[in-house]
């Protein structure tokens, strides 16, 4: 009998505790709220020390992206690529190392290379890129390369790249048009024919 | 307004058609479409509550968002009508061997036991759909025609979970109207009448004439019937019979869709009967707690309501403070603790009208 109304007694100590315990819980909400709004807050990055200087070590693994105003379409990316991700296409351009303006083609390299080729595609699927920053070695004008780190003054870092559709992984630095413009460029005839 | 009274304005407004049997069901409708739209509201403010409730007790933030769009809103507050279009448009599925009519028939059933007891809820002096003369007796009777529908679930689903939880939740609500019936046959003893208005009516005159603060035992019989009223709601820490971790859903392990959504009205609706109850029994129904204040029509539905969503309120905290109870202890609450109390109870409120009274 005596446990009885002991097992009373205890049930409502421990009842309120839970009570309250939830209860300040909900109080400090504002204090104690652990959830991140994530596309509009984000964690800090930490700051980076990994016993080396960024700027003498290329290898921070991010983002691959290109530099299209440099890129002379040498296809050396794309044969250096292990899994085959880089996928470019070129045109012969009608003058060498000549600007063209309708699709922001530009003629000369900031190294002073002129351009041979235009190139209308180049597509850098990120879905399967390895990360093994091969492709970036061959490049003769330093144009394909990774967010961040030492490159941090070419591209800020971008290590989420966190899309709605897969597809939208698939990133296509080629200039707008060009594929079109060149294309036209090539088979003029055929067009009228149809025409 | 009274099904009655609606009859009778009917009758005036439209002399051309008096005495036809178009306006008793005109009568008849109006207040069930109305009705209809409290428990369908009260559904979707009590899921967002519930979701923001428990996001605040586990120190999450719940539903969140900028804008319409891909986000529920600011403060998430589109969610439930998220909710509700996933609802809709979701596939219903009704399993190949199951019980084809008693499937489709079960959450109608169940949301009919919620919904007939709504319409003796009085949210005002004249705001009441039917003012019977055995008010609390008719909902207490009626609240447990549910557990038909639970039953019929569980069983036609054909599945093992299901009927598990339908016999569990079958057991829980029998066992636990005994000491909600119990505990609330102090408030008679105290108000002598089995009417709602009645009951409201002998409470009036501030916060404490209000049955809960008239004796200690009433208190405790407060408190009994609110314990009871959870677990005939089937909610934590008496969710044995959907026990997500045990029976997968429970009765509504295999319901999908808009026949899932019913479940979920019924258990909202089912919230906002027995707190009603409670309300009206213990608290003082739509008086306002200050005697001579705040009492005209508007007034008593905003405490009526007001005072039903902090006891919904408390489920909530019950709900997310407390883990789940296992089948003999629920059993060993309701017929070794609650039930001695409540009996006690009704011999010591009989003691104190004798002295006091």
């Amino acid at each position: 009998m005596k446990q009885y109304f002991l097992n009373i007694w205890e049930t409502i100590i421990s009842l309120s505790t839970g009570f309250g315990i939830t209860w300040v819980h909900m109080l400090n909400i504002k204090k104690g709220n652990v959830t991140l709004q994530y596309p509009e807050e984000k964690w800090p990055r930490p700051e980076r020390n990994i016993g080396f200087n960024h700027d003498d070590y290329n290898v921070i693994r991010s983002r691959l992206t290109v530099d299209m105003d440099d890129c002379i379409g040498c296809l050396k990316c794309m044969r250096a690529c292990p899994v085959d991700c880089i996928s470019i296409e070129t045109v012969k351009a009608e003058t060498r190392g000549e600007d063209i303006k309708d699709i922001g083609h530009v003629g000369i390299t900031s190294s002073g290379s002129k351009k041979a080729m235009v190139v209308t595609r180049f597509d850098i699927d990120m879905t399967e890129c390895c990360y093994c920053n091969l492709c970036t070695y061959p490049c003769p004008e330093d144009c394909i390369f990774m967010t961040g780190g030492p490159n941090a003054d070419r591209h800020p870092i971008d290590y989420e790249f966190s899309e709605y559709d897969r597809t939208d992984l698939i990133y296509r630095f080629a200039k707008k048009g060009s594929k079109e413009k060149m294309e036209a460029q090539m088979f003029p005839k055929k067009e009228k024919a149809e025409a | 307004m009274t099904v009655d009274a609606l009859y009778h304005w009917l009758n005036e407004t439209f002399p051309f058609l008096s005495g036809n049997e178009i306006l008793i069901v005109l009568a008849i409708l109006i207040p069930s479409v109305a009705l209809f739209m409290v428990i369908a509201v009260n559904a979707l403010v009590l899921v967002y509550a519930e979701r923001k409730v428990s996001a605040f007790m586990q120190d999450r933030v719940g539903p969140m968002g900028q804008g319409v769009g891909l986000h529920a809103g600011k403060w998430g507050l589109l969610q439930t009508v998220a909710d509700a279009l996933k609802l809709i448009s979701k596939e219903d599925i009704i399993p190949r061997l199951a019980d084809r009519k008693l499937f489709i028939m079960a959450p109608f059933v169940i949301f009919v036991g919620a919904f007939i007891a709504v319409i003796a809820l009085p949210f005002g002096e004249t705001i009441i759909i039917a003012d019977m003369n055995i008010g609390i007796f008719y909902i207490l009777a009626v609240s447990s025609f549910g557990v038909i529908g639970l039953i019929l679930a569980g069983w036609s689903s054909n599945n093992k979970w299901s009927l598990y939880g339908g016999m569990r939740s079958a057991a829980q609500i029998i066992s636990y109207e005994i000491p909600a019936g119990l505990s609330l046959i102090t408030v008679i003893m105290l108000t002598e009448t089995l009417s709602m208005q009645g009951i409201i009516q002998y409470q009036s005159g501030g916060l404490f004439s209000w049955i809960v603060f008239s004796s200690p035992f009433s208190f405790i019989a407060f408190i009994v019937y609110f314990i009871a009223a959870i677990a005939e709601t089937n909610r934590t820490p008496f969710d044995i019979p959907e026990a997500e971790s045990e029976l997968v859903g429970g009765f509504h392990t295999e319901y999908s869709g808009m026949r899932w959504s019913f479940f979920f009205l019924s258990e909202y609706a089912n919230m906002l009967v027995v707190c009603g109850v409670a309300v009206t029994g213990f608290l003082g129904g739509w008086q306002s707690p200050i005697p001579g204040y705040f009492n005209t029509a508007g007034w008593s539905i905003f405490w009526f309501i007001s005072k039903i969503l902090f006891l919904v309120f408390v489920m909530m905290w019950v709900r997310w403070t407390f883990p789940r109870l296992r089948v003999d202890q629920l059993m060993d609450i309701c017929w070794k603790y609650l039930l001695p109390i409540a009996l006690f109870n009704i011999f010591g409120v009989g003691i104190w009208t004798l002295i006091f009274g």
